[in-house]
């Protein structure tokens, strides 16, 4: 259909409008970051959008290289943050797709688990924050607190939902004539699963993991709970570059901002396809 | 009512050419199919007398008046898609006032049209019922009603009946047809069917490749086809051609056919015209149904390679030679595979087309 | 000999043993994640009713399995149904839902209608256009602290565009504040919806749009008589996705404003976040949870059944 140019026109406008807003928060955040302390402290009329001597001192200082300008240095770098979100992340995700594979196959397959759909959506439906008590309770019990593993743990528990349905969807659509031909071959029906089904699926469940993994790494609240120092997360640790004695450290702030949110935007890209499929629980799978 | 003129049209997608060069007029009230194999450009022609894309050259025009650049919410012709594009979330009253409402026809008035048009399909019955589960025939005649209720001048066709079973087919096309003579709309039937084309059509448009091959009367198309592919296209099987060389023996024009033989004296005028403009090499062709047995030593020597009798008729499959052939006799005839054949076409139904255009060899 | 009776039976036991088996096999499959269910389920909601009906505190000195002995009467219920920040944070939490979710809503429809066909630069906008939802909200907490400082960037912009120096403290106005969470919440979530939406605007059947323009209807018919209606199980998901998170907002909001100022953004989440870490009253928040919870379960389940008559009503 030909489109009027006043509507070509009007469309792109309103586009530009839109990433313009989209890109503004993004772009501030990654200017801040490449400032010298000078140009981040500044504000009102002093403020630059564009770093006038764009600098790494901010990721240099929070990985420990003490600053002359703010004359100090950090007490704990954001390595051990990075590694503990890092780790609590894949590991979380690894959980979850690993139960949510066996049981999304168990059920497409043989219908077995009737209730865990139910059970699952109403996992999602709850708020984290509703359910914390008895897991912090749990947690201490269970020395838990504090650790990585713990993390991964809940993790794996509250984003099993998504592992279980996404790869539901996408068991239901694997042609079973696949599976009957092995199976007709007199492989067990375990090693069908093992060898034939989920090679053929490798690039779904990279995708799903890759789904699950953002929402892992995304997470704030339950590590707030959770951890306090050891084994505190990205956002958890972020909140600690400020003190009284130097004000909020925006610049070290934005650079970790920066480190944290690369890697999801990049992933989410990259599965850009399974994204509605994901975040719909397969209702819809464009 | 209106007639629809093509002039100069082409279409590309990108460098595929779709439309090559098309010049068609559709008479006022006229039934015409377009027939071609599936890719020839039919459905494109149809999508751009809709409206639903654009030419990349020429004119469309709709009587006198040009419509090139009417986008197609004004253009006011009546579309039944292949597969209907029934709403199904509707029901079917609400799919037959579709058009009048979003034209703001007065309700007395949409309620009055649609008794009308229901009464006529017969749908009255199914009128509240939703239209998500009809049966096909339901459906295609819900697809014309909703078009034919706001009078379109023009009416166009995509393959309406391709997803119907063949059983069926003969039944929904003399209902069609019963229903272009009620409308007496100007309809334009896009079909890959020659069945369908032949048994419908006042007119049939023969395209291949992008490019118009022929119109004419169904009969026109059949007896006197315009080059090799329509030939070959139309009829069930398609036309025979053996290639020859016309040559001069005692004052008349003969086809050589090599090792079948020598055809008999051609017609005058066409072969003779064509002789003498120096075209030597030609396709000799004739219908499969218009073959006769002769004698041994007379008409096209060949080999039968096998036969397929079919009751009512018999089919020679034949080697003449160069290329192979069919004969379609209307009873059983001594022949048996791997014997030999001598056949010989009515002299009336011999056509003659030009080996290095692929043109009939014509009366014209 | 065997008797074709018999042969039938064996092969009958036969396949009773490999349907036994891949019951068995489907059984161990789905064990994980019922264990980790049950873990985080069942096992903890029990708990939470327990800890819910006393007035138990990680401070009171004694084990949660002790805590019959701090029985409070339904007190942390009784309280609750009178306690004004409870029932302001539930309003608010419902007036951010209110907000938000609508304009998410437009503002996504009206991209994704942008987008429906074909256009330069389609890809790279779509794909810049969704990278709010894949910035950790966390992070997105911290872009948006920053943006509306009173000597940040919001301002600046404001001063350019006005012409007089504008020096607006954001955060620490109550309403104004609120006014920025919206705004964060609303830059982050929108591409969700016009994710989803999108993907429901070309699911629309492309014959049918163009039968109904050949009938004669304008775009705005066409979007109310077929794209709405067809897109109407798209929405209600997208909807619900939305006010299900919405209902949970808590990280933007938590770094932008702790709540604050005082409680003038003080969202569920965040009142209950701060009854367990600042006043650990852990008892009368189990209370809480428990209260949200099966308000919540209820609703689910009122949705779903009203879904499912639905469909049936439809079929």
């Amino acid at each position: 259909m030909r489109r009027p140019i006043a509507f070509e026109v009007f469309r792109y406008a309103a586009i530009a409008l839109a990433v313009a807003i989209t890109l503004v928060p993004i772009a501030w955040m990654t200017s801040m970051a490449f400032k010298p302390t000078a140009e981040w402290q500044a504000t009102g009329a002093n403020l630059t959008w564009w770093p006038k001597s764009p600098t790494l001192d901010n990721f240099r200082f929070i990985f420990g290289q003490s600053s002359t300008a703010l004359i100090v240095a950090l007490e704990r770098t954001a390595a051990k943050p990075i590694l503990s979100s890092l780790l609590s992340a894949g590991f979380g995700t690894l959980i979850a797709m690993g139960a949510g594979t066996a049981a999304a196959y168990g059920l497409s397959r043989f219908k077995a688990g009737g209730n865990l759909p139910l059970a699952l959506l109403q996992l999602r439906l709850f708020p984290p924050m509703a359910v914390m008590i008895p897991v912090m309770v749990m947690w201490t019990f269970l020395k838990l607190n504090d650790t990585w593993f713990g993390l991964a743990l809940i993790y794996g528990i509250v984003t099993l939902p998504f592992a279980f349905w996404l790869m539901k969807t996408f068991f239901d659509d694997f042609p079973r004539e696949i599976e009957e031909a092995a199976l007709v071959e007199g492989c067990s029906r375990f090693r069908v699963f093992l060898k034939v089904t989920l090679p053929m699926m490798a690039a779904p469940l990279a995708s799903s993991a890759l789904f699950v993994f953002i929402l892992n790494w995304s997470d704030y609240l339950i590590a707030l709970l959770l951890t306090n120092r050891e084994w505190a997360t990205i956002p958890v640790y972020m909140a600690s570059l400020s003190s009284s004695m130097t004000g909020q450290l925006y610049g070290a702030k934005a650079a970790l901002g920066l480190i944290a949110a690369v890697p999801p935007v990049i992933a989410g890209i990259a599965i850009q396809r399974h994204l509605v499929r994901g975040l719909t629980f397969g209702a819809l799978k464009q | 009512m209106s007639s629809i003129h093509l002039k100069g049209l082409t279409k590309h997608f990108g460098s595929f050419q779709a439309i090559k060069q098309m010049d068609l007029d559709v008479h006022d009230g006229e039934f015409l199919a377009l027939l071609g194999p599936s890719g020839c450009g039919k459905s494109t022609t149809m999508n751009i007398i809709a409206g639903m894309e654009g030419a990349t050259t020429g004119r469309v025009l709709f009587g006198e008046r040009d419509v090139s650049d009417v986008p197609m919410t004004r253009r006011g012709v009546g579309f039944v898609f292949q597969n209907y594009a029934i709403f199904t979330h509707m029901s079917v009253r609400a799919n037959l006032a579709y058009g009048l409402k979003v034209r703001g026809v007065p309700k007395p008035e949409i309620d009055k049209r649609v008794a009308a048009i229901a009464d006529f399909l017969q749908l009255a019955p199914f009128l509240d019922r939703p239209s998500a589960k009809l049966s096909v025939n339901i459906l295609q005649r819900l697809a014309i009603g909703r078009s034919a209720i706001v009078q379109p001048a023009i009416f166009l066709l995509d393959e309406p009946l391709s997803n119907v079973d063949a059983a069926f087919r003969a039944v929904m096309r003399t209902e069609l047809k019963h229903l272009q003579r009620q409308f007496k709309q100007t309809m334009v039937y896009v079909t890959h069917d020659q069945l369908e084309a032949m048994t419908m059509a006042d007119r049939i448009a023969v395209m291949d490749h992008g490019v118009l091959q022929q119109v004419g009367t169904p009969l026109d198309v059949y007896n006197n086809p315009a080059n090799v592919f329509v030939a070959r296209f139309i009829g069930s099987p398609g036309m025979n051609l053996l290639p020859a060389s016309l040559r001069e023996t005692d004052g008349n024009i003969v086809a050589d056919l090599g090792a079948a033989g020598v055809s008999r004296p051609l017609p005058r005028g066409a072969a003779k015209a064509a002789y003498a403009q120096g075209i030597q090499d030609v396709w000799f062709g004739f219908r499969p149904e218009e073959l006769s047995l002769a004698a041994d030593s007379q008409g096209i020597a060949a080999s039968v390679t096998f036969i397929e009798r079919i009751g009512s008729r018999t089919v020679v499959h034949f080697d003449a030679g160069q290329a192979a052939g069919k004969a379609v006799f209307q009873n059983d005839v001594p022949l048996h595979a791997g014997g030999a054949a001598h056949m010989v076409p009515a002299d009336a139904a011999v056509r003659l087309f030009d080996r290095s255009t692929g043109r009939a060899i014509g009366e014209a | 000999m065997t008797s074709f009776a018999e042969t039938e039976a064996t092969l009958a036991i036969a396949a009773d043993d490999a349907d036994r088996a891949d019951r068995r096999l489907g059984l161990y499959l789905t064990l994980p994640a019922q264990i980790l269910v049950l873990f985080i389920a069942v096992f903890p909601l029990l708990m939470q009713l327990y800890i819910s009906l006393t007035s138990w505190s990680p401070l009171s000195g004694r084990g949660w399995w002790d805590a019959w002995t701090l029985w409070n009467n339904f007190a942390n219920y009784l309280n609750l149904a009178v306690d004004a920040r409870w029932w302001s944070a539930l309003l608010r939490t419902l007036l951010v839902m209110a907000i938000c979710v609508p304009a998410e809503f437009l503002l996504g429809l009206a991209l994704a209608i942008l987008f429906m066909d074909n256009f330069r630069g389609k890809r790279v906008f779509y794909s810049i256009l969704l990278m709010p939802m894949m910035v950790v909200p966390a992070v997105a907490g911290y872009m948006f602290f920053m943006l509306f400082q009173s000597g940040g960037p919001v301002n600046n912009i404001a001063s350019a565009i006005s012409g007089h120096n504008v020096a607006i403290a954001w955060l620490s106005n109550p309403s104004l504040a609120f006014i920025a969470v919206a705004v964060a919440d609303i830059w982050q979530w929108t591409p969700l919806m016009f994710l989803i939406l999108l993907a429901g605007l070309l699911g629309v059947p492309d014959d049918q749009l163009k039968a109904a323009t050949l009938l004669g209807a304008n775009w705005w018919q066409r979007f109310v008589t077929i794209m709405l209606p067809r897109m109407r199980a798209i929405i209600v998901i997208a909807l619900a996705i939305r006010l299900i998170e919405n209902f949970k907002i808590f990280d933007t909001l938590y770094i932008m404003t702790a709540g604050g100022p005082g409680t003038a953004t003080e969202t569920i989440s965040v009142f209950i976040y701060k009854l367990t870490t600042n006043d650990l009253s852990w008892g009368y928040v189990a209370a809480i949870a428990l209260v949200v919870l099966i308000s919540l379960s209820v609703a689910l389940g009122i949705a779903i059944a009203r879904q499912t008559k639905r469909r049936e009503a439809a079929s």
